[in-house]
């Protein structure tokens, strides 16, 4: 068996309504590639699916980050209380405002950040909360929700890899004032290049969203820049594909949540051995990443690569300890659950095209790792 | 003077458009050499950042001369990643002209920088070099002008007033594509460059898609973290390369493979697109030449040394702009305003306190300059029409 974590062949049924879509598009008499009618079409198609009043779509769910942290009008001087443990564009995004990011620490399971440390980090200088949602398991978004109000501070939702999460019965992207999603390939909502939408109930973020992503120009207004923006658009390939894979959505999340449970199952007998699956359950619940935490990570993962079997760690190293962001980390804190997670956390393939034979095959190469003391 | 066209017998049907840009039959034709590319991309899976960029980036150094190709998301970000890798510091000032698309001067305050704005040369449009000279203070540390429509900015002047001032030389080679100065490559006179693929460029891909060009190893590699969320190594065409730590606060600005296999089929065609280019604009010159109402045809300056001249745009100055636009848009010709107002007064950078008057060669271009179609799959008698049409709103009568 060989079973590699990046699945190569994401579109493998699909390859001809690919090159239909590059070749139609291309020799469209109009000839509009960037923030057309495909675009608009993807985005209202999202407003019904999530529900919310506005969908921006963008170039990168960082980017749309970005975009949500500039309609907030967060800068220079203010704060942004981010997780300790998850990918770089937590903390990058904040810089890239010329804000600085606070980091707090994450809850030792679900990996999200702990709402106690979040309250701690909160300081005069406050003027956002960024929760992530990481690998399976959506952030205490009710939590973060009061203690954006007690604070008065804005609440962005990290939502890049919760695409179709459900918490409390608000979806995913839609708990904070405004939320990201990704469209990166190995995401839930994968696509054929970069990509992103914000996503917000406030109209007047995602006006000055859509300004903002097209060089601080206001709709039909074009050469009149309103704003210092960014380059940060969506194209018509992107959209025509995604168009056409949103209906099938739920059927690849749904497949991802019945792998994710057998997983689970199977993986009880192993917790003795000190490998700890995520919690059961779906509320609350996004199955982009099925990460393990092991006491011998690095042991089970050349016991799976042994059985040919790909493995992958999403973040070996904490962002407060990663040189870009050191500097911005408060002098004394420490990060120990983040810490115990960056030398704990394995991921698993858990793609929706994997076949019921391949996922028992992980299922069993795990359960044959001996385990053990570390 | 709109009436005289209305009249004019000469004129072909409505409904013959004659779009801005159009690749289409281009494309078309250029299908079986984009096909297998696209193939590739299917086959090896990695949709962005992926083999194809890789690639691209190498067959557009080979085709520039440039020792490294750092393919990004859109020309804007090249610029702001540009900007970043060369070392601006907080604050710093970096001189940019008052005339020309916004990124020149937007992305040096998304670099965390100040621009600083000197007009430009009223036949290149570039930034004059007295005027970047004067704009000078103790808080600059780049030149950064634009080379637009179809020549390069005096970089011979230029690159004096970046010596004379220990001033760090960056190109706003957007559109620069197969622009030469002295042989050089646009973009790499200085200590680098850009390029943007907006899909009208000269090189333009199906989307957005940059790149920056750069002979210094430093810039390069600073440039392709910071495009990769600031993870050094290797990250082209390397799904593991997510988990690596960040050095320095990136963004995310990868190139699509798509896009990379667009314009890597593209560059086998660009010298032809080239001087296709080059054929249009020599028809339009002499259609228009000589018009009552068209003040100024593009004017090629020649330097002391050669300097390759790349018609990505043409652009004309002419009386009563907005009306002559009003009149071939009611016929089906589209054009563009490149640029209807001047960057110091546009409100972005209202902050700054610039008021009208202080940059008046690109106001005077803002008010007369215009667009025409000019893209290789333009027909010569579409470009004919685009021309008796300007002429009969002057009055001057058909060709």
């Amino acid at each position: 068996m060989k079973l590699p974590f990046f699945p190569p062949d994401l579109f493998a049924d699909e390859h001809a309504e690919l090159l239909d879509t590059v070749r139609r598009i291309g020799t469209d008499p109009a000839q509009r590639f960037i923030l057309g009618e495909r675009t608009a079409a993807f985005e209202a198609a999202l407003r019904e699916h999530t529900g919310a009043a506005d969908v921006v779509a963008c170039s990168s769910g960082t980017s749309g980050l970005i975009l949500v942290l500039r309609a907030m009008d967060v800068g220079p001087g203010d704060e942004v209380v981010v997780p300790a443990f998850g990918c770089a564009p937590l903390a990058a995004s904040v810089i890239a405002v010329g804000a600085t990011p606070v980091f707090a620490d994450v809850h030792p399971w679900t990996m999200t950040v702990e709402p106690y440390e979040v309250e701690q980090a909160v300081s005069g200088r406050t003027a956002a909360l960024m929760p992530a949602h990481m690998f399976s398991v959506m952030a205490d978004m009710p939590a973060m929700r009061e203690l954006a109000n007690r604070h008065d501070v804005r609440l962005v939702e990290d939502s890049a890899v919760a695409q179709g999460g459900v918490l409390d019965g608000i979806p995913a992207g839609r708990w904070g004032e405004a939320g990201v999603f990704s469209f990166v390939q190995v995401k839930t909502f994968g696509t054929v290049g970069e990509g992103g939408v914000v996503i917000t109930d406030d109209p007047e973020l995602g006006r000055l969203a859509r300004m903002l992503r097209n060089h601080g120009q206001p709709p039909g207004r074009r050469f009149e820049h309103h704003l210092v923006g960014y380059n940060s658009r969506f194209d018509e390939i992107t959209a025509d594909v995604q168009l056409r894979r949103l209906p099938g959505l739920a059927a690849r999340l749904a497949r991802r949540a019945d792998i994710a449970d057998y997983y689970t199952a199977r993986f009880q007998e192993v917790v003795e051995r000190g490998v700890q699956p995520p919690p059961p359950g779906r509320e609350g619940r996004c199955h982009y990443v099925y990460s393990l935490l092991a006491e011998r990570r690095d042991d089970l993962r050349a016991h799976l690569a042994e059985r040919g079997i790909g493995s992958h760690v999403y973040y070996p190293t904490p962002l407060p300890a990663q040189q870009a962001f050191a500097p911005y980390a408060r002098a004394g804190r420490h990060w120990p659950h983040a810490e115990l997670a960056c030398a704990r956390t394995l991921a698993l393939p858990i793609h929706p095209h994997l076949t019921d034979a391949e996922v028992e095959a992980v299922a069993d190469a795990v359960c044959s790792f001996p385990g053990g003391a570390r | 003077m709109e009436q005289a066209a209305t009249v004019s017998g000469f004129l072909t049907p409505q409904g013959t458009r004659v779009p801005f840009f159009s690749q289409a039959a281009g494309f078309a034709a250029l299908w079986p050499r984009v096909e297998p590319l696209l193939t590739e991309v299917l086959e090896r899976g990695k949709y962005s950042h992926g083999p194809l960029v890789g690639a691209f980036e190498q067959a557009l150094a080979q085709w520039t001369g440039a020792r490294h190709v750092v393919g990004v998301n859109s020309g804007t970000d090249a610029l702001v990643l540009l900007l970043r890798a060369a070392g601006l510091t907080p604050d710093a000032e970096v001189v940019v002209p008052a005339f020309s698309f916004v990124a020149s001067a937007s992305s040096v305050v998304l670099a965390g920088g100040r621009p600083v704005f000197a007009d430009v040369d009223p036949l290149t449009y570039a930034m004059d070099p007295d005027a970047t000279a004067a704009a000078v203070t103790r808080r600059t540390r780049a030149l950064m002008p634009a080379h637009l429509f179809c020549q390069t900015a005096d970089l011979g002047a230029l690159s004096e007033v970046a010596e004379r001032y220990a001033l760090t030389l960056l190109e706003d080679s957007a559109e620069a594509i197969g622009m030469r100065w002295d042989g050089v490559h646009a973009g790499l006179v200085g200590a680098g460059g850009v390029l943007s693929f907006f899909p009208t460029k000269t090189l333009g891909a199906l989307g957005d898609a940059g790149a920056i060009l750069t002979d210094d190893d430093r810039i390069a590699e600073t440039a392709a973290a910071l495009r990769h969320h600031g993870r050094f190594g290797r990250t082209v065409d390397d799904f593991p390369a997510i988990n690596t730590e960040s050095a320095v606060p990136g963004l995310n600005s990868k190139m699509d493979d798509f896009q990379a296999a667009i314009l890597l089929a593209k560059l086998g065609t660009l010298d032809a697109d080239i001087a296709r280019r080059a054929e249009l604009a020599l028809r339009y010159t002499e259609r228009l030449a000589g018009c009552p109402g068209v003040r100024r045809l593009p004017t090629v300056v020649r330097r002391d040394v050669p300097s390759n001249p790349v018609f990505y745009v043409y652009l004309v100055e002419v009386d009563h702009r907005d009306a002559l636009v009003r009149h071939l848009t009611a016929y089906g010709v589209e054009t563009e305003v490149y640029y209807p107002t001047p960057l110091p007064l546009q409100p972005c950078f209202a902050d700054l306190g610039h008021r009208r008057g202080e940059f008046p060669r690109a106001e005077h271009a803002c008010a007369h300059a215009v667009a025409l179609p000019l893209y290789p799959d333009l027909a010569d008698d579409d470009l004919d029409r685009v021309c008796d049409l300007v002429r009969a709103f002057y009055g001057g009568g058909g060709a």
